[in-house]
């Protein structure tokens, strides 16, 4: 008879002793994912404030300077200079001192005040698509608020004909750290827990230790969990680190239940250790480790919807977002931290995550016991 | 104890041991030797279950290699050929380790603890990290832990790469000790003078098992001893000319430098005068000639050039 986890207990311990005896591996397991946290979430926001903008006013009329007024008010753009030629407007945008440059023609006020249309000519650094865009709905937005402004005086009404009023819910200032910062915490979570156990079974592997283990009677499970255990518990306490600065740097809200939170880490975590030790069983060295882990996390820093969004993507990068753990765990956080979500609007995401998680445990004892058969 | 039947492991092409058969009685010192890549350490690595076969068949201790590795797991110990240990921990818990992985607890474990730093003296180390043990108290540890289970066999390979002698002696003392416990061993090594230490050697060639057996009996075979031939030992000054000088004199078939020494396989009737003479000529007026007996190294040079065994 050979109890099934035979060996958990031994293995569990020296892990342990190991994990804290080397303070390189808990440095990096906790400082690099902090770090990217801090960073992505003052980093990375793609509220698009302030660019830069040329002005070529040839009216020089006080309606011609209140419409730059206008500009700046909409707090997309910030006047940085003036210019007397569109050859130096389009100059300033060229060598990259202005986003925007606008050009008032000389006959702005005349046709304004005749009723004709009035031209104002808008030149937009589009080699950089989010500011091009967001310049050019504000530039939209500010001419389509002006001609129904005109018309409605001409016509004497006092109200728009319609009127939406947005409301923005769970994230009411827009801020983009919200939206950031639990993509940041999957992404974060993951390099740090994958790396750990494949490395440290590897480590064994390019010691010969592995060797003195596999002549033991423990069995595959027993090792594979007694490795997976101790890094259980330090990336889970990394999460409440990673939850704490996010809820106290980042002023982002908790709204849903901490247990459902906790699970959806436990879970996640679990599915990762068990992907890292799926590694270790098939790299020999630590190069191979590092550069299987890296082509095995890279597609979910584009495909788990971190930064795009999943619904505006191709069928086929929709399907390969549907295999990423980091999709699940990102929606979850999104949906408990921002939401308020609870486990049971979300409990397939959950059952998912433990799905995969397993099957990835099932696939290293299977994969284990045919390397040295 | 050991018996192996025709065993045999391919890489792909490559053939690394090619039908190997043998056996080791209980108790016995087994001395595996061979030159670097001839496929120790893969039969090693099949007896221990870490490898499976690719033909043949062998039994450990009664139980077939192949099919009841956890039967044989309980009762072998293995040394792998780098002493592994974890570095980061100390030697009391690189023991702790390795015992709690056999199932050791409690009181048990303790007293089987005590009794192996008694045994390998290892008592003022205790709270040292592995990493920093110098490489024979590092030796020491590792066949400590491989003895935490008592094992009835125990497989080392190469235990004494890269020690110093003194390291080297002690630890061959170490390994009779165990063996007059009745624990059957069973190691690899290139070195002739262990060899000559083991009860029984085998040695491997190019994947194939050249010969098996006692050291004494390997010195009376008649390839080592064709008829008509005497081996003498010639001590003299200048020995690496001195051998330029007798290596091609009809009547001598071997000739090799052993220290201050050659060793010289010679023709019954060759005159040891002819010798002398040759060696004058190349100014080397004295020589100490003595006959001796056949060295391992001499059975297995004369097994590789010869390996059918055939007489000349």
């Amino acid at each position: 008879m050979k109890p099934p986890f035979r060996g958990f207990t031994a293995v569990l311990l020296k892990e342990f002793t190991v994990v804290f005896r080397d303070p390189t591996t808990l440095f990096f397991m906790f400082f690099p994912p902090l770090i990217q946290i801090v960073a992505f979430g003052f980093a990375l926001d793609n509220d698009v404030k302030h660019m830069a903008t040329v002005v070529l006013n040839e009216d020089r009329t006080t309606e011609s300077r209140q419409l730059v007024e206008k500009f700046v008010n909409t707090q997309t753009f910030r006047v940085v200079g003036e210019v007397q030629s569109v050859d130096e407007l389009s100059a300033a945008i060229r060598e990259g001192k202005a986003y925007v440059g606008l050009q008032i023609p000389p006959d702005f006020t005349r046709n304004l005040n005749a009723g004709r249309g009035a031209h104002v000519q808008v030149l937009i650094d589009g080699s950089s698509s989010t500011i091009a865009l967001q310049a050019l709905q504000t530039a939209m937005g500010l001419a389509l608020r002006e001609s129904l402004l005109t018309t409605m005086r001409e016509a004497r009404r006092t109200e728009m004909p319609v009127e939406v009023r947005p409301q923005m819910l769970y994230n009411p200032t827009m801020e983009s750290a919200h939206f950031f910062v639990p993509g940041v915490m999957g992404i974060a979570l993951q390099i740090a827990t994958v790396f750990a156990t494949a490395l440290s079974v590897v480590r064994e592997r390019e010691r010969g230790t592995l060797e003195n283990l596999l002549v033991a009677p423990l069995s595959r499970s027993g090792f594979m969990l007694g490795k997976l255990t101790p890094y259980l518990c330090i990336s889970t306490t990394m999460a409440a680190g990673i939850f704490v600065v996010a809820r106290w740097i980042f002023g982002i809200p908790i709204r849903g239940d901490l247990g459902a939170l906790f699970l959806a880490v436990f879970l996640y975590v679990f599915t990762l250790l068990s992907l890292g030790l799926l590694i270790s069983t098939r790299a020999q060295n630590h190069m191979q480790a590092l550069q299987m882990t890296m082509a095995l996390l890279l597609p979910a820093v584009f495909f788990s919807g971190f930064i795009f969004p999943i619904e505006t993507m191709p069928a086929f990068f929709q399907w390969i977002s549907t295999l990423i753990p980091a999709t699940y765990f990102i929606e979850l956080m999104r949906a408990i931290m921002l939401r308020g979500a609870s486990f049971q609007d979300f409990w397939m995401h959950f059952v998912i995550l433990g799905g995969m998680g397993l099957v990835l445990f099932a696939l290293c004892a299977l994969r284990f016991k045919q390397r040295i058969a | 104890m050991i018996h192996c039947e025709k065993l045999t492991k391919r890489f792909g092409h490559f053939t690394a041991v090619d039908h190997v058969s043998f056996s080791v009685g209980k108790g016995s010192i087994f001395g595996f030797l061979g030159p670097n890549g001839s496929g120790k350490s893969t039969v090693i690595r099949m007896l221990c279950g870490l490898l499976e076969p690719s033909e043949g068949r062998a039994t450990v201790a009664g139980f077939d290699v192949a099919r009841e590795t956890d039967q044989i797991k309980s009762l072998i110990g293995y040394m792998s050929q780098k002493f592994s240990l974890y570095d980061e921990l100390t030697v009391h818990e690189n023991l702790t380790f390795y015992s709690r992985l056999y199932g050791l607890r409690g009181a048990a474990l303790a007293q089987r603890r005590e009794e192996l730093i008694a045994m390998t003296h290892l008592k003022p180390y205790l709270n040292r990290r592995a990493a920093l043990l110098s490489g024979g108290w590092r030796q020491r540890l590792a066949m400590a832990c491989s003895l935490v289970h008592q094992p009835q066999v125990l497989f080392l390979d190469e235990p004494t790469a890269g020690i110093d002698p003194v390291a080297r002696r002690e630890l061959w003392d170490l390994l009779f000790e165990f063996s007059s416990h009745g624990i059957t061993l069973f190691v690899t090594t290139h070195y002739m003078d262990e060899a000559e230490r083991c009860s029984h050697v085998g040695y491997i060639y190019l994947s194939k098992l050249v010969v098996c057996g006692e050291p004494d009996d390997l010195k009376q075979l008649p390839v080592v001893n064709p008829p008509g031939t005497r081996r003498i030992d010639v001590t003299c000054d200048h020995v690496t000319v001195g051998l330029q000088a007798v290596r091609r004199l009809p009547g001598v078939r071997t000739a090799t430098v052993f220290g201050q020494s050659m060793h010289l396989l010679i023709e019954e009737g060759m005159s040891e005068d002819v010798l002398r003479e040759a060696l004058a000529r190349h100014n080397i007026p004295h020589a100490d000639i003595r006959p001796i007996a056949p060295s391992l190294e001499d059975v297995f040079v004369a097994l590789t050039n010869n390996p059918n065994g055939e007489t000349q």
